[in-house]
C-alpha cells in the first residue's frame, strides 16, 4: 500500500511524526529535570503548524507564541539545538537563556517567541511593513492562539494591517482554551465576523488534522501576500491533548472531557496513516536520539555567560 | 478577628486563600483574575470560592489586562473592593497605562474627590526556567509612582494582615508582589517578624543584632534570616529589617538599626539599578552619612534579564552563600574573613517543593 501514497503526504506524515515524538521524548525526560523549562506541548496540534509552514521559505518570516516546538520543527530550526535548549546547555539555540517558550531560529525565518500573550502580533504586522517598503517579496505569519483574540492589541494590529494593506497572514490556532477556561466564557463576539469588520479576508478550516487541505490553504493565502493582495486571516480549529503547560494529562481535572479528545483522534493523520508512520518509526527515533545525545554532551553556560548579549 | 482563632501556623499559600476568602465575605468584594475559577484556582488561592460566594464576583476574565484593570478601577470609583490577579507579575506590564496614569493619579487629580480602593496580586516567578518574561520582580516600577502602596509580604501573618487591612481600611491602590517560591512555605504564628509600626503596611524586624544592619525585601528576607542565624553562631550578630512596604518606608526604623550597627546591607529580589538599594541609600545619605563605619553592600539580580538554563539561574540571583560572604565581608572588613560559609549554590533547590512546570 505504501507505494501509493505520495512523497508529499510522506513528508508532512514525517514532520508531524517527528514533532509528535519529540513532544513525547520531552515527556518522558521531564522526571529526570533534565528539562527545567514550562513545557507547553503541541501535541494534537502539530498538524497546524506542519501544515501551514509547507509553502513558506526560509526567508518567510514566521512569528510564535511560547507553544512553540511545533513551529520550530516544520518551519526547519535544527533538532539538536532545540533540544539543547530545552536542556539549558550552551549548544542551544540561545545557549540555554531562551529554553522552551522563547524559541527562534532565525536563519529559516522563525523570529522570537515570546510567553507574553498576544506580544508578537504586532511584531509580524511591523515586519510585513518593513517587507512591503522594502519592495520583497517576503510573506509574514503570526501565529496565536484563541485566547490572544482577546488582547488590545491583536484589534489593534488587525486594523493597521488592514489600512496600510500589508503582506500578513494572521493565523488563529483555535483549540477553543486559554488554559482551562473555554471559548464560550471568554468570548461574547465571533471571531471571524469580528476579523471581517477589519476588511480582512477570513478562512476557516474546521478540521485541524487536515495536513493536506491546510497546506493548500496555506499556499493560496501566502500567494495572495506576495501578489500585494493586502493581509489574510486564517483560523484553524484543532485540539490539544495534554495539559496547558507540563508533561501531563489533565483529563481528570473537571474542564474538559477525554471523548473530546477521541473525536479528535478519530481524524489524527498520525493514526490514518498508521502505515507510513510504522515506516518512518526508525528514522524519527535516530533523528531524536542524536539530538538528546548533542543536548547531553552540549556544557552547561556559566559565569562567563550570564551578562553577554544583555545590550 | 479574635486571636485565639487563628491557627498557630500557616502556609504562604493557605494565607492567601483565607484572605480572599475573609475579603471575599465582604458584599462588596470582587476578584478578577484568569483562571480564578478553575481547578487550579490561581495557585490554590481561591479554588472554590466561586461556588461559595458567587461566580458573580469571584470573575473569571478574558485576557484583557489593560481593559480589566480599567474596569476595576471603574467599579472601586462606583463602591466595590476589587481584587485583580495576575498569575505573573510580568503581564500587569500590559495594564500600566491603566494603573499609572489613571489609579495612582485619580486621588490627587481631582484634588481628593474620589478614591480608588483595589488590590492588585501579582505572582514573581522564580525557577524552573521561568525565563525573562516569567520572572520579573517589578517593585521599584511602582514604588516610584506617588499614589501607589506597593508591599511584599514575606510572611504568612504579612499576608493575612495586609491584605484585611487593604480591604476593609487602606482607601487606596495596593499592589502587592507575592513570591512563587513562597507559597509552600509554612510560616508559624509565633516567629512571626515584629511589627514596627501602627498598621500592617510597616516594616518588620526580623531578627535584632547590633554588627550590620540587613534591609530585605520579600524571599530574601528569609534568606537574610537564615544568613543571620548561621552567622549568629558565628560571632556576627545581624539587625534584619523586611521592608514590607517597599513604597512607604519609615526612615526611623532604617536609621535607628544604622545608628547602632554603623553598616548597612540591602538585600532584594530586583534588579538594583534605581531600585530598592538605591532607596535605602537615599535615606541613609539624606539624613545621616556619617552613621556609617564602611561602604552600603548591595544585592539583587544580576543586571540581565533572567536566563533560563538552570546554571545561568543560580548565579543570576544572590543564595544564602553569597550573602552570608557578603555580610560576613562587611562586617569584617576583609574577604578573607575568615567566617565558615554555609554551602548552597542554588536558592531555587531549597525553597523549592517547586518543581515547575509553572
Ligand atoms: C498577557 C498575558 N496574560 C496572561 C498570560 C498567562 N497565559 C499564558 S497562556 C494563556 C492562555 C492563552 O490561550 P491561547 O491564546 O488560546 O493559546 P493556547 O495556550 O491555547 O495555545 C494565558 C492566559 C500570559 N502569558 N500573558
Ligand atoms: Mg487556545
Amino acid at each position: 500500500m505504501a507505494n501509493t501514497h505520495n512523497e508529499r503526504l510522506k513528508r508532512l506524515i514525517y514532520q508531524t511524526l517527528l514533532i509528535r515524538r519529540i513532544e513525547e521524548r520531552v515527556i518522558e525526560l521531564y522526571p529526570s529535570d533534565k528539562i527545567q523549562s514550562p513545557v507547553h506541548l503541541s501535541i494534537g496540534q502539530e498538524p497546524v503548524a506542519v501544515g501551514l509552514c509547507e509553502p513558506m521559505t526560509a526567508r518567510d518570516v514566521l512569528f510564535t507564541t511560547y507553544r512553540g516546538h511545533a513551529y520550530y520543527v516544520a518551519k526547519g530550526g535544527k533538532l539538536p539545538e532545540l533540544m539543547a535548549e530545552l536542556y539549558g546547555r550552551k549548544g542551544g539555540v540561545s545557549g540555554g537563556k531562551a529554553g522552551s517558550m522563547h524559541l527562534a531560529a532565525p536563519e529559516v525565518g522563525m523570529m522570537g517567541s515570546s510567553a507574553v500573550v498576544a506580544s508578537t502580533i504586532p511584531h509580524a504586522v511591523g515586519a510585513a511593513l518593513a517587507a512591503k517598503v522594502r519592495g520583497d517579496k517576503q510573506a509574514i505569519i503570526t501565529i496565536f492562539g484563541d485566547g490572544a483574540i482577546e488582547e488590545g492589541v491583536y484589534h489593534e494590529s488587525l486594523n493597521f494591517a488592514s489600512l496600510h494593506k500589508l503582506p500578513v497572514l494572521f493565523v488563529c490556532e483555535n483549540n477553543a482554551l486559554a488554559v482551562h477556561t473555554p471559548l464560550r466564557e471568554r468570548q461574547a463576539f465571533d471571531i471571524v465576523t469580528h476579523a471581517k469588520a477589519y476588511n480582512i479576508n477570513t478562512t476557516v478550516i474546521e478540521d485541524g488534522n487536515d495536513l493536506i487541505k491546510i497546506a493548500d490553504t496555506s499556499a493560496k493565502l501566502l500567494e495572495s501576500l506576495r501578489s500585494g493582495g493586502g493581509p489574510e486571516w486564517l483560523m484553524i480549529k484543532t485540539y490539544r491533548y495534554k495539559e496547558h503547560v507540563g508533561p501531563g494529562d489533565d483529563f481528570d481535572s473537571g474542564y474538559r472531557s477525554r471523548a473530546e479528545m477521541e473525536k479528535w483522534l478519530a481524524t489524527d493523520p498520525l493514526y490514518r496513516w498508521a502505515d507510513l508512520v510504522k515506516e518512518m518509526e526508525a528514522d524519527v527515533k535516530s533523528e531524536i536520539d542524536r539530538a538528546v545525545a548533542f543536548a547531553e554532551a552540549s556544557p552547561a553556560p556559566g559565569l562567563a555567560d550570564l551578562l553577554t548579549d544583555v545590550e | 478577628m479574635t486571636h485565639q482563632a487563628q491557627p498557630t501556623a500557616l502556609s504562604y499559600r493557605e494565607a492567601l486563600f483565607k484572605a480572599m476568602h475573609d475579603a471575599m465575605a465582604l458584599p462588596n468584594t470582587l476578584v478578577f483574575g484568569q483562571g480564578v475559577n478553575d481547578h487550579k484556582g490561581i495557585f490554590g488561592t481561591t479554588t472554590g470560592l466561586g461556588e461559595k460566594f458567587g461566580k458573580n464576583r469571584m470573575i473569571e476574565v478574558p485576557l484583557a489586562e489593560e481593559g480589566v484593570t480599567g474596569i476595576c478601577i471603574g467599579a472601586a470609583l462606583n463602591g466595590a473592593y476589587p481584587i485583580n490577579i495576575h498569575i505573573r507579575a510580568d503581564f500587569v506590564l500590559l495594564a500600566m497605562n491603566q494603573i499609572i496614569n489613571l489609579a495612582a493619579k485619580y486621588k490627587y487629580m481631582f484634588g481628593g474627590l474620589f478614591d480608588v480602593p483595589m488590590l492588585v496580586r501579582l505572582v514573581i516567578g522564580r525557577s524552573w526556567g521561568q525565563g525573562a518574561q516569567h520572572s520579573q520582580s517589578l517593585q521599584s516600577l511602582f514604588a516610584h509612582i506617588p499614589g501607589l502602596r506597593v508591599i511584599m509580604p514575606a510572611s504568612s501573618g504579612a499576608i493575612v494582615d495586609s491584605y484585611a487591612h487593604a480591604v476593609q481600611h487602606h482607601r487606596g491602590p495596593v499592589i502587592s508582589l507575592e513570591h512563587r517560591l513562597m507559597y509552600d512555605l509554612t510560616f508559624e504564628r509565633d516567629h512571626e517578624p515584629t511589627v514596627l509600626g501602627k498598621t500592617p503596611f510597616s516594616q518588620r524586624r526580623v531578627r535584632k543584632g547590633n554588627d550590620v544592619t540587613v534591609v530585605s525585601t520579600s524571599i530574601m528576607s528569609l534568606e537574610a534570616r537564615r544568613a543571620a542565624d548561621w552567622l549568629a553562631d558565628r560571632g556576627v550578630s545581624c539587625d534584619v529589617i523586611d521592608l514590607h512596604c517597599v513604597s512607604h518606608i519609615d526612615a526611623n526604623v532604617i536609621m535607628e538599626s544604622v545608628g547602632r550597627t554603623g553598616r548597612l546591607l540591602v538585600a532584594d529580589t530586583s534588579w538594583q539599578p534605581y531600585g530598592v538599594g538605591a532607596e535605602i541609600c537615599r535615606i541613609v545619605c539624606e539624613r545621616d552619612p556619617g552613621a556609617l563605619k564602611a561602604p552600603v553592600v548591595t544585592l539583587g539580580m544580576a543586571a540581565a534579564p533572567c536566563p533560563t538554563a538552570k546554571s545561568l539561574e543560580d548565579i543570576y540571583y544572590p543564595n544564602l552563600t553569597t550573602l552570608t560572604d557578603s555580610i560576613a565581608k562587611l562586617v569584617r572588613g576583609k574577604a578573607d574573613h575568615g567566617i565558615e560559609l554555609p554551602h548552597e549554590r542554588s536558592m531555587a533547590d531549597v525553597y523549592k517543593r517547586f518543581k515547575g512546570p509553572f
